[in-house]
């Protein structure tokens, strides 16, 4: 499922964007925002993997650290207050756009992204990830794994990324229990 | 529907049940009879535009009042969030924490499987009052101090020794995720555990948590997306006015 964070001030236009997402059966999740203020946050929790924002949104905020925030994977589309010209890059969106117009740009990075995500979506977890999962619920950090299995920080990163989204579970005390239920590791081994 | 301040209290509620907790967050007691909305806020000093947002906003989820919130006096903010902990503490964790014991009794499930999940959930407990006291202690005082100081009802002096080293972004620091694990444990359980046989308390207990974990959602929403926007505008009133002074 597609997560969505919407953020658009104007109360119209985010009923209608909202509407025209629902009629996607990939769109799961939506959040909305109706300002800049506390965005980051929202984006940290959220983990969107689409964000649409208005560019009047985005210019009052932190632009550095909102990139920062966003998942590596997440696709942004920007809603324009203007008319565009021709030509206009597909990732903007404009307050004048027909329903179709916007229909068609949405529906293209909707499907980008479920394209992307259903690739990965295999729920068994690798012979890898099941070892890094080990080293995650023993209590070592992505450093201290990272030195064991001679791999970088970034790769044991992304391996739990995975799991947690295979999983269903973030925290490492709820993947130590996840560990323990299906015999990684064992009962004993964490004191 | 729209909802309005001359429309009956116990109308509202049979709209939707879930502004319940927005009653009960506001310490509105029970015994509506035919009073509107308007009257009942007035009788316990409650805001009625406050309370109207809140409870708007329990009736369509996808408009969350941000900015009408952040008008909305600081303390008015505080009031119900400390009413939210405490039935979270209160009552919400205890009856789920009741009922994650008696996993144990279950026959079909393991007994180590029962005891992962309640010392899972124990920690959590832990983790959650920490977090909770901290608020209590040290956030909504230090808001609340803010807010007495800008209205004139509070020192500036006082208020600059007593927060010399704090300021809202130092509780963003260590401001960790409660709903996080609420939804670890509902895949655990979910997904992860193998079934046990009785249905109908797996069942109940599924329910609550889920219940649970989207209400600490909104409460995270009130928080980072009403509370700190609105201390951190505070502050810088307040650095404004100690400027001009």
């Amino acid at each position: 499922m597609v997560r969505i964070l919407v953020a658009e001030q104007s109360y119209l236009l985010r009923k209608g964007l909202t509407h025209i997402l629902r009629q996607f059966p990939e769109v799961g999740e939506i959040e909305i925002l109706g300002s800049h203020l506390g965005i980051e946050e929202v984006i940290h929790h959220f983990e969107p993997d689409l964000l649409i924002i208005n560019s009047s949104i985005a210019a009052s905020s932190n632009e550095e650290a909102l990139s920062r925030q966003l998942p590596d994977t997440c696709h942004v589309l920007h809603i324009i207050n203007t008319l565009l010209p021709p030509g206009a890059p597909d990732n903007q969106l404009s307050i004048y756009d027909s329903k179709v117009s916007l229909t068609d740009k949405i529906s293209n990075t909707i499907k980008a992204i479920s394209e992307t995500k259903n690739m990965e979506e295999s729920e068994e977890l690798t012979p890898r990830e099941k070892l890094i999962l080990k080293h995650v619920a023993l209590g070592q950090t992505n450093k201290e794994i990272a030195a064991v299995l001679f791999i970088s920080a970034h790769t044991v990163i992304s391996h739990r990324k995975n799991i947690t989204r295979k999983l269903d579970i973030k925290s490492v005390s709820g993947l130590t229990v996840y560990a323990i239920l299906n015999g990684i590791i064992n009962m004993e081994d964490i004191s | 529907m729209r909802i309005h301040a001359h429309m009956k209290m116990a109308d509202l509620v049979h709209l939707n049940f879930e502004v319940l907790a927005v009653i009960q967050r506001l310490q509105i007691p029970f015994g509506f009879k035919d009073k509107s909305v308007q009257t009942i806020c007035e009788d316990n000093n409650i805001h009625v535009e406050f309370f109207l947002q809140l409870v708007q906003w329990f009736n369509e989820r996808e408009n969350f009042p941000q900015e009408q919130l952040m008008q909305g006096k600081a303390e008015w903010l505080v009031n119900y969030l400390h009413h939210t902990h405490q039935c979270y503490l209160h009552y919400q964790i205890p009856r789920i924490e009741k009922e994650i014991e008696d996993l144990e009794q279950l026959p079909g499930l393991s007994d180590q499987s029962a005891h992962l999940m309640v010392n899972f959930f124990r920690e959590y407990m832990r983790e959650f009052t920490a977090h909770i006291e901290d608020e209590e202690n040290t956030t909504f005082p230090y808001i609340l101090a803010l807010s007495k100081t800008l209205s004139g009802q509070m020192d500036q002096k006082a208020f600059n020794l007593r927060y010399q080293k704090y300021s809202i972004d130092k509780y963003l620091d260590h401001h960790s995720d409660l709903e996080e694990k609420i939804f670890d444990l509902q895949s655990i359980l979910l997904k992860h555990l193998p079934p046990p046989s009785n249905n109908c308390h797996f069942t109940n207990l599924l329910l609550e948590i889920n219940r649970l974990g989207n209400d600490l959602k909104d409460h995270t929403l009130l928080e980072e997306n009403v509370l700190i926007p609105k201390a951190r505008q505070m502050e810088k009133e307040l650095k404004t006015k100690s400027f001009n002074q």
